[in-house]
């Protein structure tokens, strides 16, 4: 009994969380396209809503609000990339999947800078992990 | 007939040793199917930790504030405090190519650490002298836990960015948590 009580709680991780009401700061929310090959995924680390920034150096950055539907932790990576006013992927030397996690009913933003400021429009690839 | 069959014999060998005798083969570097380790840097934990911490510095506005950008930067001591030999390099030289591609700064190759240039060529040819704006430093640092049979490393990556008055204008911090009872593939 006990241990399946453990199991049981060893496996569900779920959150909750609070914030104050009246948000003071205002995001500025951009209309996005997404591609979704796996709906299992999507459940799991969907995208709430994306919203963008220039920095103090003038790059873009952007800022993705993921929430998991699931009441169970999930790993996954994620990775950006970057696009000129061509349409022209921009090379990132300085650039790799990042492995994170989010918890079961868990909203997690993440976020990255473009590497230069020729960079203007962006993709962000989701993976799920092991 | 027997020399047909000791070349049949040859040949067959020679095919297994060097094309079925390995499953060697290409991935992508930094992705989701590189070796992970605990016990060491991976070049996937590099690249993350350059990646964040050349964001976050772009991101700062630190390396706009200039006389006349872009900005001389001049590497000082990377201290490796980990269990293993690592070259720093692995993570500076991204940092530096990420801040040369963006536009905002320039690494100088005949100014460094002791009075000693990174390239003694360069300092040779060199015909006039540009001083540095800001010196780059930091630190790589282990932290190692275990319970049963499940081992844990952090790897803290820092950095410093300070200017000609010696303040530290820009500071970042990437942590890398690794676990796991051996080496895998993967996230």
């Amino acid at each position: 009994m006990l241990a399946a009580a453990l199991a049981v709680a060893g496996c569900h991780n779920s959150m909750n969380s609070v914030q104050n009401a009246q948000q003071v700061g205002q995001r500025t929310m951009i209309s996005d396209q997404r591609v979704i090959s796996d709906t299992g995924l999507a459940r799991k680390v969907g995208v709430v809503g994306i919203n963008t920034v220039t920095t103090p150096g003038g790059f873009l950055k952007v800022q993705a609000e993921l929430l998991n539907q699931t009441g169970s932790l999930q790993t996954f990576n994620y990775r950006f990339e970057w696009f000129d006013l061509n349409g022209m992927q921009i090379s990132d030397s300085a650039s790799a999947a990042v492995a994170a996690e989010i918890n079961g009913g868990e909203s997690k933003f993440i976020s990255a800078v473009a590497p230069t400021e020729a960079a203007k429009d962006f993709r962000l690839k989701l993976i799920l992990g092991k | 007939m027997k020399n047909q069959i000791i070349v049949s014999l040859v040949a067959v060998s020679a095919a297994f040793i060097t094309g079925c005798g390995t499953d060697a083969h290409y991935v992508e570097t930094g992705g989701n199917r590189n070796i992970v380790s605990v016990g060491q840097i991976n070049i996937q934990d590099y690249i993350q930790a350059a990646d964040t911490m050349t964001g976050e510095l772009l991101a700062s506005g630190a390396l706009g504030r200039v006389k006349n950008p872009p900005a001389i930067l001049a590497i000082s001591r990377i201290v490796n405090n980990t269990g293993n030999q690592i070259d720093t390099d692995l993570l500076i030289k991204k940092i530096r190519v990420a801040l040369l591609q963006s536009g905002k700064a320039v690494t100088t190759t005949t100014f460094g650490l002791g009075g000693q240039s990174e390239d003694p060529l360069a300092k040779q040819m060199q015909q006039t002298t540009h001083p540095a704006d800001f010196s780059l430093s930091g630190k790589i640092i282990q932290l190692n836990a275990g319970a049963g049979d499940t081992k844990q490393a952090t790897y803290s990556f820092q950095l410093s960015l300070t200017d000609t008055q010696g303040l530290a204008v820009w500071e970042g911090e990437k942590e890398i948590t690794k676990q796991g009872t051996r080496g895998g593939i993967g996230f």
